[in-house]
């Protein structure tokens, strides 16, 4: 029984939160581990975290049915809606933060403010950055403690999601490093070249650890004793499904940005045509997944619901209470 | 259910809105609640209407009613349907073409006078049979049609009832003097349902048969070709081919004549002509029946079985067997003499025989048949073909009826034109041309057969009027439309159309919303508007007609109002077997006519012989290469009723589009997956449904609902298909041809067709008028009119009848009945007795033929119960002196006390010259003056309060053994 | 305590819809949202040897509930008596609670005031029962065939205590461990 409740607005906000959450968590790491010190050749990538956030609420929030009332979402303990939307707020703030404390070398005016917060930059990016990380792991455990929707209900969704989180944002941060605001220094431009090659590395390595599992996902189900998973991974695998699955996602979105990555070299292949593919294939798959909203059938279902009216039906629209024609 | 308020506070909505409760509470000030019934289909289940300022907030179904508080989406959704936004509020006049959808609206009574005036010049230049009225069923009080078309001197009113029970009702009739149709299920061991679903079509009555079968073991067969929602509840069921009813009920028949499984004692004592029954029944064996019904012959011997040694046991009425077309009657006559001679007639536990309501007004009492010209009788359309169910048949009926019961069936439902031959009629103009309809409660396009061809009479016809809720595809082409009241909003009475001895009712809980009226109020006023008298219409209200009918009941109630609050419903007492009691059915020969005499005298065969549908395997197999399967239509399904509620958004919503029936297997062969739009086509022409793939009927078989229109589309846009109304009705394949209908009671050929059923192609979706164009004959494959009416045959020839010479003595003002050799008195229909007096068959009291005035055994008088007056019987008035009986100019009848004087010349005894009057009932004297009682000794008054008696002249006070009482 | 359930007599459900429509028209429900439909596989089996049932359905009013913790806001709760139900004021129409439920109960109008939706689903008719304790549900009250039962489970002598306790009855979809408290009673027979 599929219903899809929730609506493209929703896998998009996935998808941006995951890429957000991805971007913050690898720009942290290098950051701090690999890179101290060159701190403005993120404030880009972290830029774009910000939009994406910035996007992904807005069509959290449009396509809520009250919006006007959407701070309740903050009114409950149990929730886990609620950690989610808390994870957004606190890493938006501080990447928010984070961008401030290097936006005067664009705008000169913020000069004071950027000079207050730069020496807690790289803390603000370390919060950031673990929110992310947990903004990754919310975005597959949300979906995954819907019990009722079966090919959601698998610990491998988490994992899947957070993989995949990465690796978008890995794309991103390929293609944005060490852009507006900072100023291009020598330094600086070495610094972005050494990430983009460990970045290379990195990308590889997650395409096939995503790979494997969205693979073992899918085709485990596809044995699996679950009827409605089986169905829905069927779907997926010979169905209506194949051909986004196998082209969009398995060769468009993780093959060939493989191929890419390790034949490319430093090809506008392997750094512009890849990582947009990586996004892409990112995107159709939040986008399958949560169209994959497959619940148990209570025998009959399908049956009532084909034939009642769909509320586009002429009738449905055709009479007005309150306004008579005659 | 608590909601989001819809009243607009700007900002603040949309962070804090408003929550307003959608609750009403019936339990609030000012809330009253009145008794009404339902009105959306038969069962009209009780229905508790909450008002409050003139409106009802709120109903819900009545918990001391049949219908146990249970209401369907029907009944459920009357708040939505009286405030329909697409219903009819106002006088609506065209302004624009036929058909075009403009209209003025116009006060009620100046459209009554406009449509009274056409009406009145239309019958002064063609004649008032030119005038015809279309009606529909349970929306209406047709007594008041009746009235208003036999004041205007046509004889073609009529109804879908050729479909649903009139045929049946008259061939029963026919056989056993009245339909058997109150089943005492209670008492009952087996029960028939034989095609009726009442899982879709009458809930009530379906909880009882699941509470009976689970409590009582009542056996249950079901015959129906498709399992239906009821035949899931049933101990056997016989899914035989659609149409082969015939064959199925004649072979029961015989399995329970040869295998001895019927009540012979029974059929010793009450049936007549049971031997050339026997004889006829001969070759019917379950065998010959097999290839017929499909059915296995163990099937049909094991059915027989458990009807007839389960007894008593019942036969449900069901419409199946007025749909048959050619075979309706054959079914019901086979059938209802299955129970007869099972002596399941009028049995506790059997099928009960109400007969006409002897304590009230009949529907009948009310239509003032006898103002209708015995040549305008003649008139009727059709009424020379299917004579049963029109003035010939129903004359012989119903004067019978009125000689053994006392009073009869109503003329409305059961004495009407044809009304396929009616629409002929506009179309042809043969026999005559009808220039004028007045439609009542139906959507005769979706309704009544051959949809096309009614189409075009609705469109051809000079002057169309429509009373109706909603702009129908027949209202659409009207030149008026009336808005009607329905449901809430006026009184209900139901007497299961006058044919039955029970009343119940319900109340008017709102006034008719803007300008809609009640039918009788429609009328009562179309009738005073065309000249009729204002005396012949003596009620100005529906409510007080309602009145007038109970009154003879004799209830303490002022009126209809007060009827149905104090008691809502009133069943005489138990009344079965009547027929011992009565020592004789209410036949013309007094006993079960097995070769029944009236269907004889019409000039049809009296007994049952197999006859099939018009189409169908057996008798037509050169159609099969062409229309392999077989095609059933109607059924009732849930949640519509007939045509109706497909403007209701809440029901639709449910059951969008139209479904048929189709085996998996037939599917499969033909390509066909569930919910694919196809097409379905006999001889007539192709409609298109969707397929419902599922085993629920035969492989060789698919079934068809009725009813449907799509009144969300503009009707205007296409007049060849107005709403939709053909390219999805069933009834665009029937056939109304006089020789496939039945020759008796005339119903049309609904069931067991051929078709072909195919899936609509890409770019062979859309239906086109080319689709469904009319042809008489129907089957024709050329459009227009290729035979006349009138040259149209039946499918059996007429028998001719040759009534034996009578042999007696017929006086003046009396007339002989052939069947029983006895003389009734025209008018009253009483029978002269070898005394000479006449006997009342109501009260079977002894009537003095001078005078019509009945005799009192017990005061050895006559009494004319009109006034109360009595009689000697010497025929002179008998005079009362305060209540007590005078013997002018006799001597004393009684021994007088001797204080007492007998005056021979006052006729009573007297004290002294005292003015007061000896009563020898009581051996008081009594005062004409005050009807004060006096001694008869000393003529004191006596005085009830202390018990004692008083000397007026002194005052003095006595006891009551003359001792005086001391002050 | 009190703990509302329903009792379904399924030898008794004939499918005539009249449940969803009485709970549509009283509960005033935009069109698209129906609370308790009766559902059916349709006729199974080869004929003439058919048989079918029907089901209906509604809330299954858990004892634990997938939709009540998993709400953001605290609408979609549930009071002692068991009786599931959401608040329209305090709901965001996230929809993350008709995602949990297993049983598909719950929706938001798409009919609607685009700014004002929230998640609807069938509450025992709370509001009714508020108005009048004895109350019974609508789809209970509209059942000619009586094959809807509501009563309180905790009450020995109710008639769904009286049934739960003395015929078999089936609950769907128990794996997911909510505890649906709608109890079927099953038409074996309904063969003809």
């Amino acid at each position: 029984m599929k219903h899809h409740y929730w609506e493209p607005p929703i896998a998009l906000y996935l998808f941006l939160g995951g890429l957000a959450g991805g971007i913050l968590f690898l720009s942290a790491i290098f950051n701090t581990f690999v890179i101290p010190g060159y701190g403005e050749i993120f404030a880009f990538p972290v830029l774009i975290s910000l939009i994406c956030v910035a996007i992904g609420c807005v069509f959290l929030v449009v396509d809520l049915g009250q919006p006007g009332v959407f701070w309740r979402v903050w009114t409950t303990a149990t929730s886990i809606i609620k950690w989610g939307a808390t994870f957004l707020v606190i890493a938006a703030v501080f990447a928010l933060l984070y961008l401030v404390a290097y936006l005067d070398q664009a705008w000169p005016i913020f000069a004071g403010l950027s000079q207050l917060l730069l020496p807690a930059a790289d803390f603000f990016l370390i919060v950031a950055g673990f929110f992310g990380l947990c903004i990754m792991m919310y975005t597959g455990i949300m979906l995954s403690t819907l019990k009722a929707h079966a090919f959601w209900a698998t610990p491998a969704l988490p994992v899947l999601f957070t993989i995949s989180a990465i690796s978008t944002g890995c794309a991103a941060i390929v293609l944005s490093i060490g852009g507006w605001p900072a100023q291009i220094t020598l330094e600086s431009l070495i610094a972005a070249a050494l990430v983009l090659e460990i970045l290379h590395i990195v990308d590889i390595i997650l395409v096939v650890a995503e790979l494997i599992v969205l693979l073992t996902m899918v085709l485990s189900f596809l044995g699996a004793g679950n009827v409605t998973a089986k169905q829905a991974a069927t779907r997926w695998v010979k169905g209506s499904y194949a051909l986004p699955f196998w082209v969009g996602i398995v060769f468009l979105g993780l093959l060939v940005p493989l191929m890419m990555y390790i034949g490319g070299g430093h090809s506008a292949a392997s750094q512009i045509v890849a990582p947009v593919l990586v996004l892409c294939g990112g995107c159709l798959l939040r986008f399958m997944v949560v169209n994959t909203d497959d619940r148990a059938e209570i025998p009959g279902e399908i049956r009532y619901y084909n034939k009642a009216a769909k509320p586009d039906a002429e009738f449905v629209h055709k009479w007005e209470y309150g306004k008579n024609l005659f | 259910m608590a909601e989001i308020s819809k009243e607009s506070h700007g900002l603040k909505d949309l962070v804090c809105p408003d929550i307003v409760s959608t609750e009403v509470d019936v339990n609030a000030p000012g809330v009253e609640m009145v008794k009404s019934l339902c009105y959306f289909c038969h069962a009209n289940c009780g229905v508790l209407a909450y008002v409050k300022d003139g409106d009802v907030i709120k109903i819900k179904g009545d918990p001391d009613y049949s219908n146990k508080g249970g209401l369907c989406c029907r009944g459920t959704s009357a708040l939505l349907h009286v405030n329909h936004p697409a219903r009819v509020n106002h006088v609506l006049k065209r302004v624009g073409e036929k058909g075009e959808g403009k209209w003025e609206q116009i006060p009620y009574d100046q459209g009554i006078q406009e449509v009274a005036d056409r009406l009145n010049q239309i019958k002064a230049e063609s004649g008032a049979e030119a005038v015809a009225s279309a009606g529909g069923t349970t929306r209406t009080d047709d007594f008041a049609r009746r009235r208003f078309l036999n004041l205007f001197g046509t004889p073609n009113g009529f109804h879908n009832a050729l479909l649903c029970w009139i045929p049946t009702f008259m061939t029963e009739t026919c056989v056993c003097g009245w339909s058997p149709f109150e089943t005492d299920l209670g008492a009952a061991k087996s029960l028939i349902l034989w095609g009726m679903n009442p899982g879709a079509s009458s809930l009530p009555s379906m909880n009882g048969y699941t509470d009976l079968k689970l409590q009582n073991g009542l056996k249950i067969i079901m015959v129906d070709p498709r399992y239906s929602e009821t035949a899931s509840k049933a101990d056997l069921w016989l899914p035989l081919r659609p149409g082969s009813d015939s064959a199925l009920a004649l072979a029961l028949l015989h399995t329970i004549i040869f295998e001895g499984l019927y009540d012979w004692e029974f059929v010793e004592k009450w049936c007549d002509g049971f031997d050339e029954l026997q004889n006829r029944m001969i070759d019917y064996s379950p065998e010959w029946a097999s290839t017929i019904t499909w059915l296995d012959p163990d099937q049909i011997r094991q059915a027989a079985r458990l009807y007839a040694m389960n007894k008593p046991g019942c036969i449900q009425w069901g419409c199946t067997w007025d749909q048959m077309g050619r075979a309706s009657t054959t079914v019901a006559h086979a059938l209802t003499l299955i129970r007869a001679i099972c002596g399941n007639l009028d049995v506790p536990g059997g099928d009960g025989m109400p007969g006409p309501a002897l304590n009230y007004l009949t529907d009948e009492e009310m239509e003032l048949n006898e103002r209708l010209p015995e040549e305008q009788k003649a008139k009727q359309i059709g009424s020379n073909k299917f004579k049963l169910t029109s003035w010939p048949g129903y004359q012989l009926i119903s004067d019978n009826a009125k000689r053994t019961w006392g009073k009869t069936l109503p003329a409305e439902w059961f004495c009407e034109a044809h009304g396929p031959s009616v629409f002929k009629a506009i179309l042809t103009g043969d026999p005559y041309q009808v220039r004028a309809l007045i439609v009542n409660a139906t959507n005769p396009i979706n309704s009544y057969g051959d949809s096309k061809m009614t189409l075009a009479a609705l469109k051809k016809v000079e002057f169309l009027v429509t009373v109706e809720y909603w702009i129908t595809p027949t209202a659409l082409m009207s030149d008026y439309v009336f808005p009607a009241a329905g449901a809430l909003e006026r009184p209900i009475i139901v007497t299961h159309y006058g044919a039955t001895d029970s009343v119940m009712g319900g109340r008017r809980a709102i006034q008719p919303k803007y300008d809609r009226h009640d039918d009788f109020t429609f009328w009562r006023k179309l009738g005073i508007a065309c000249g009729q008298d204002e005396a012949d219409w003596p009620w100005e209200t529906i409510e007080e007609a309602y009145s007038a009918i109970i009154e003879p009941l004799g209830l303490p109630v002022a009126g209809w109002d007060e009827f149905v609050d104090n008691f809502r419903m009133y069943y005489p007492p138990l009344h079965q077997s009547k027929f011992i009691s009565n020592n004789g059915f209410w036949t013309p020969t007094g006993k079960i006519e097995c070769n029944s005499t009236i269907m004889r005298q019409l000039g049809y065969d009296g007994m049952p012989s197999y006859t099939g549908t018009a189409e169908n395997p057996e008798d037509t197999p050169e159609l099969l290469d062409e229309y392999p399967i077989v095609l059933t239509t109607g059924g009732g399904f849930m949640p519509y009723h007939h045509s109706e509620h497909f403007n209701m958004p809440n029901i639709r919503y449910l059951y969008p589009d139209p479904y048929f029936c189709i085996n998996p297997e037939l599917a499969e062969k033909l390509g066909i997956e569930q919910g694919d739009w196809c097409w379905i086509e006999t001889r007539r022409g192709r409609i298109k449904m969707r397929a419902d793939v599922e085993p629920i009927v035969d492989p060789r078989v698919v079934m068809c609902p009725r009813g449907w229109w799509f009144p969300e589309r503009d009707g205007s846009a296409n007049l060849d298909n107005p709403f939709g109304c053909l390219e999805s009705n069933v009834n665009t394949l029937t056939s109304v041809d006089d020789e496939d209908c039945d020759p008796m009671g005339g119903s049309w050929s609904n069931r067991g067709m051929l078709c072909k059923v195919y899936k609509c192609g890409d770019f062979d979706k859309e239906f086109t008028a080319e689709d469904a164009q009319f042809s008489i004959p129907s089957s024709s494959p050329e459009p227009g009119i290729h035979v006349k009416p009138s040259e149209q045959k039946l499918c059996k020839e007429k028998i001719p009848f040759e009534m034996p010479e009578c042999t007696k003595d017929v006086p003046e003002g009396y007339y002989w009945v052939w069947q029983n050799d006895g003389i009734y008195q025209k008018g009253t229909h009483f029978k002269l007795d070898d005394s000479g007096w006449l006997i009342d068959p109501k009260t079977k009291s002894y009537i003095d033929p001078h005078t019509g005035w009945r005799y009192d055994a017990a005061s050895e008088c006559l009494v004319d119960d009109a006034t109360g007056k009595m009689y000697t019987m010497e025929r002179e008035e008998i005079v009362f002196v305060a209540g007590v009986r005078t013997y002018p100019g006799q001597a004393a009848p009684y021994a007088v006390p001797e204080q007492l004087t007998w005056d021979q010349e006052k006729g009573y005894a007297v004290l002294g010259d005292k003015p007061y009057i000896y009563d020898p009932n009581s051996g008081w004297m009594l005062d004409p003056a005050t009807n004060a009682y006096h001694d008869a000794y000393y003529g004191w008054l006596y005085d009830a309060g202390s018990n004692c008696l008083v000397d007026e002249a002194t005052g003095k006070r006595y006891d009551m053994s003359y001792n005086p009482i001391e002050q | 305590m009190t703990r509302y359930v329903m009792v379904i007599d399924q030898r008794r459900c004939i499918g005539c819809h009249s449940c969803t429509v009485a709970c549509r028209v009283w509960n005033k429900l935009p069109l698209d949202i129906i609370y308790n439909p009766v559902v059916s596989e349709g006729v199974q089996g080869t004929w003439p040897n058919v048989h079918r049932n029907w089901t209906p359905l509604l809330c299954m009013h858990c004892e634990n509930p997938e939709c009540v913790p998993c709400c953001p806001s605290g609408a979609s709760q549930q009071d002692e008596d068991g009786t599931v139900w959401v608040d329209p004021k305090k709901c965001l129409s996230c929809k993350v609670c008709v995602n949990a439920c297993p049983y598909g109960m719950r929706d938001a109008s798409h009919l609607e005031n685009r700014m004002h939706r929230f998640v609807r689903k069938c509450t025992f008719c709370r509001d009714k029962r508020q108005l009048d304790p004895d109350a019974q549900p609508y789809c209970v009250e509209t059942c000619h065939q009586k094959a809807r039962i509501f009563g309180d489970l905790d009450d020995p002598n109710s008639e769904v205590s009286k049934l739960i306790g003395s015929v078999k009855t089936d609950r769907i979809f128990t794996e997911f461990g909510t505890e649906p408290q709608i109890y079927y009673i099953p038409c074996l027979g309904g063969q003809a």
